[in-house]
C-alpha cells in the first residue's frame, strides 16, 4: 500500500506497458520488485504524452508497435499484482485512451486488475471531482499533481480530492531532465505539506543516490522514472534491474 | 460573436492541461475577458491590423470564373493581401497586444505551413521578442521558404521528428516548451484549438475577416452572401470567416476539410464528416479527433501542411454538429485543380490551404442560381507552395533551374569555408 507520512523514503518506478516488449514489462518489474521497489506506475503509451521529455516520449513510440495499449495495461496489472502482493501498482496514463474505454469502467476495471491508485497528467482535479465517490468506493486512489506555480487555493482544493499521497511535481517543465534540491524545493514543499497529511511524492528529475539523498527526510517517495527507462532502454531490463539495486543502496535506503 | 461557456461549446473544448500549464492559462483567460469587451481594445487592435498589415483586405469578385462556372457569383475575401501572405497574421497581431500587457519577452509557437510561424517571427522581430518556432520535420521540407524567412528574421525553428512529424507533434512539442518557460513565455498558438481561452481567443481576433465581409457584401453586393465558404485545418480562418455570420441563419457556413488522396485512414484530414473523426481529448481541449479504437490519435494527409491535423476547433465541432455549419471535403486533385483555375482565370496565386475552400467552394456556386452570391476566404497566398506546385505540374525546366541553383549556393558554402580556413 501507499507509505504513511513520515515514512522513510521509497522508490517508485515504471514500465512503460509494451516498451522493450509486453513480455519483457513482467520479467523487468519483477527484477523491480526483487530490487526492492514496491511502488511501480504501468504507463500507457500515448501518441501524444505532452508532460513527458524524450525519454517517455520515445518509449511510448516504440511501446504502441508492440501492442501497449489499456487492455494490456490492465491484463498486466492483473497478473503482477498477484505474482507480487506486497508491491503497489498505479495506472499512469493521459486522459484520452482512458476516455476513449469510458472513464467509469476503466476506474471499475483498474480497480478489478489490482490498481492502487492513478495518474493522469492532464486529468485536472475538477474533472476528478464528479468521481470520487467511485473512486473512494473502489479504493482506486488519484494521485493528483500539485506544481511550483499551483497557488494555494488550489493545493488545497487538490488536496481535497487527493488520496494516497500527493504527487509533486519537482520543477517546471517535462519528465527526464535533473531538478536543483535548494531551499526554494524545500519551502515548497513544506508550502504543501500545509495543506495535506497525505505522503508527498517527488517526481520529474530524480536521477541519481545523491537525488535521493537529497530527498530522503524531505518527501516519502521519490519517482525514479525517466533514467530507469534509459537503463532499460541501454542496458536491458536484467542490467536495468542490478543498477535499481545498487541505486538504493548507494542511497542508502536498502 | 461566438461565447463560450466556462470554455465549453456544447460538449467540446475545455481545459486538460498538465497542472503546470493552469495559471498561465486562467490569467490569459482573465485578461481576455476583461479586454474583449472593451471597444478602445478592439479599435486598437483593427488599427494596428491597418497600420501593419494592410486591412481591410478587400472582397474580389470573380466576374470571369463566376461566368465561366455559370452558377453563382464568386467573390473572394483577400486574406492572401495581408502582411505575411495570411490570414495567419491577425490572430498573432492581436496576441501580440496581449504579450505587451502580459510584459512577457520570449514568445513559441507551432506551425504546420509555417504561415503562423512567419507571422509568429515577424511579430518578434517587431516587438524585440525572441521566438521559437516548433515545426514537424516533414514539414519543415515541404515548406522550406516559411523556414528560411522564420531564420532570417531571426527566429529559432526547432524541426520536430516524433511521430509523424507534423502539426500535432508540433504543439505537442511547443506545449512541452510551455511547461518549462510558460513565466516567461507567452505560447501564440495560430489555429482556434487547443484548451481554453485559445479557441475563443484566437475567433475573437479572427472575426474581423467577418466583420469586414458583411460590411463589404453590403455594399458591394447590396445585401448580405447567401454562403461563406473556408478551408478548415484548425479552424481559425473558418471561424474567423463565419463569426459575424452566425445568427444569420439565411447565410450558410461551409468548411471544407483535406480529403487527402482517399477517406482511408491515414490519408485524409477530414473530421466534422460522419465515420470519420470521434471524441476525444488531447493537447489540451476535447474535440472531434481522427484516432483509433485505444485512444492514440492518427495519421493523417494532406497536400497542405496548413490542413494536415488530426482535431478541430471545438467551435467548429460543435458547430458542425448542430447543423450550423456544414462540413465538407476537397481531395488533394480537386485542390491543384482549383488552384489552377484561379491562377490562369483570375490572376490570383492561392496558397494550397486556401485552394480547398476554392474547390469546395467553385462546386456549390457551380449549383447554385446567378442571382446568388458566394463569398471564399481566401485564407493565404501560394508563394510558399512554389515548390508544392511544381511539383504537381513536373517541368524538367525547375529542376534543371534547381540544379544549376544548388550548385551556385554550395559554391558559395565552400568558397566561405575556405576563407575561414
Ligand atoms: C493559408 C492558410 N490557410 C489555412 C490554414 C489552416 O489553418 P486554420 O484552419 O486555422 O485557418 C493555414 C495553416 O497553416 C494556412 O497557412
Amino acid at each position: 500500500m501507499f507509505p504513511k507520512q513520515n515514512d522513510k523514503l521509497q522508490v517508485m518506478s515504471h514500465a512503460v506497458v509494451g516498451f522493450p516488449t509486453l513480455d519483457e514489462n513482467e520479467k523487468a518489474i519483477a527484477g523491480l520488485v526483487n530490487s526492492g521497489v514496491n511502488l511501480i506506475e504501468l504507463q500507457v503509451p500515448f501518441s501524444d504524452p505532452v508532460a513527458d521529455g524524450h525519454t517517455l516520449v520515445n518509449a511510448c513510440y516504440d511501446a504502441l508497435k508492440t501492442g501497449g495499449s489499456v487492455r494490456a495495461t490492465l491484463e498486466l496489472c492483473a497478473n503482477v499484482s498477484k505474482q507480487h502482493p506486497d508491491a503497489s501498482f498505479i495506472l499512469m496514463s493521459y486522459l484520452n485512451p482512458l476516455y476513449r474505454y469510458g472513464l467509469e469502467k476503466l476506474f471499475r476495471d483498474a480497480a478489478a486488475a489490482g490498481f492502487k491508485g492513478m495518474i493522469i497528467p492532464d486529468m485536472p482535479v475538477e474533472q476528478f471531482e464528479p468521481h470520487m465517490a467511485l473512486l473512494d468506493e473502489l479504493g482506486l486512489a488519484p494521485i493528483l499533481m500539485v506544481t511550483p506555480n499551483t497557488p494555494d487555493e488550489r493545493v488545497a482544493r487538490i488536496a481535497r480530492s487527493a488520496r494516497g499521497m500527493v504527487y509533486v511535481v519537482s520543477r517546471m517543465g517535462v519528465t527526464g531532465k535533473q531538478t536543483q534540491w535548494g531551499d526554494e524545493f524545500r519551502a515548497y514543499v513544506d508550502r504543501i505539506r500545509k495543506h495535506t497529511d497525505l505522503p508527498l511524492a517527488i517526481g520529474f528529475g530524480v536521477r541519481s543516490a545523491d537525488d535521493l539523498k537529497a530527498l530522503t527526510g524531505t518527501a516519502e517517495v521519490a519517482a525514479f522514472c525517466s533514467k530507469y527507462i534509459e537503463w532499460q532502454r541501454e542496458d536491458g531490463s536484467d542490467v536495468a534491474a542490478q543498477k535499481m539495486r545498487a541505486l538504493i543502496t548507494d542511497a542508502e535506503l536498502a | 460573436m461566438i461565447r463560450s461557456e466556462n470554455g465549453y461549446f456544447g460538449e467540446f473544448g475545455g481545459r486538460y492541461v498538465p497542472e503546470i500549464l493552469l495559471p498561465a492559462l486562467t490569467e490569459l483567460e482573465t485578461m481576455f475577458h476583461e479586454l474583449r469587451d472593451d471597444p478602445t481594445f478592439w479599435q486598437e487592435y483593427v488599427d494596428l491590423c491597418q497600420e501593419f498589415s494592410g486591412r481591410p483586405t478587400p472582397l474580389t469578385p470573380l466576374h470571369r470564373l463566376s461566368k465561366q462556372l455559370g452558377g453563382a457569383q464568386i467573390w473572394l475575401k483577400r486574406e492572401d493581401l495581408n502582411h505575411s501572405g495570411a490570414h495567419k497574421i491577425n490572430n498573432v497581431l492581436g496576441q501580440g497586444l496581449l504579450v505587451k500587457r502580459m510584459g512577457k519577452k520570449r514568445i513559441i509557437a507551432e506551425t504546420g505551413a509555417g504561415q503562423h510561424g512567419l507571422a509568429t517571427a515577424i511579430m518578434a522581430a517587431r516587438m524585440g521578442l525572441q521566438a521559437t518556432i516548433y515545426m514537424g520535420a516533414d514539414d519543415i521540407e515541404r515548406q522550406y521558404s516559411n523556414v528560411f524567412w522564420m531564420r532570417q528574421l531571426g527566429s529559432e525553428v526547432v524541426g520536430v521528428t516524433t511521430g509523424a512529424r507534423t502539426l500535432k507533434e508540433a504543439l505537442d512539442e511547443a506545449l512541452r516548451d510551455w511547461a518549462a518557460s510558460v513565466e516567461t513565455t507567452h505560447y501564440v498558438l495560430g489555429t482556434a484549438c487547443g484548451p481554453a481561452p485559445f479557441p475563443e481567443l484566437v475567433t475573437y481576433f479572427q472575426s474581423v475577416i467577418s466583420q469586414e465581409i458583411r460590411e463589404q457584401a453590403m455594399k458591394q453586393m447590396g445585401r448580405l452572401p447567401d454562403e461563406v465558404v473556408a478551408c478548415v485545418g484548425g479552424g481559425s480562418n473558418a471561424l474567423g470567416a463565419f463569426s459575424a455570420f452566425i445568427d444569420d441563419k439565411d447565410v450558410a457556413l461551409v468548411g471544407v476539410e483535406a480529403g487527402g488522396l482517399s477517406h482511408k485512414k491515414g490519408e485524409h484530414s477530414i473530421r466534422m464528416l460522419p465515420d470519420t473523426a470521434e471524441p476525444g481529448i488531447a493537447q489540451g481541449y476535447k474535440t472531434l479527433f481522427l484516432q483509433d479504437e485505444d485512444g492514440q490519435l492518427g495519421d493523417t494527409h494532406s497536400i497542405a501542411a496548413g490542413l494536415d491535423y488530426v482535431g478541430v476547433s471545438p467551435i467548429l465541432a460543435h458547430l458542425s454538429q448542430t447543423g450550423r455549419v456544414t462540413p465538407e471535403s476537397a481531395t488533394d486533385v480537386e485542390v491543384t485543380e482549383a488552384f489552377s483555375l484561379l491562377m490562369k482565370t483570375e490572376g490570383i496565386i492561392p496558397a494550397l490551404e486556401s485552394s480547398h475552400g476554392l474547390a469546395g467552394g467553385f462546386k456549390r456556386a457551380k449549383s447554385m442560381r446567378p442571382d446568388q452570391h458566394i463569398v471564399i476566404n481566401l485564407s493565404g497566398r501560394g508563394d510558399k507552395d512554389i515548390f508544392n506546385i511544381a511539383r504537381a505540374f513536373p517541368q524538367q525546366e525547375w529542376s534543371e533551374f534547381l540544379m544549376r541553383e544548388a550548385a551556385r549556393c554550395q559554391q558559395l558554402v565552400n568558397d566561405a569555408a575556405k576563407e575561414n580556413n
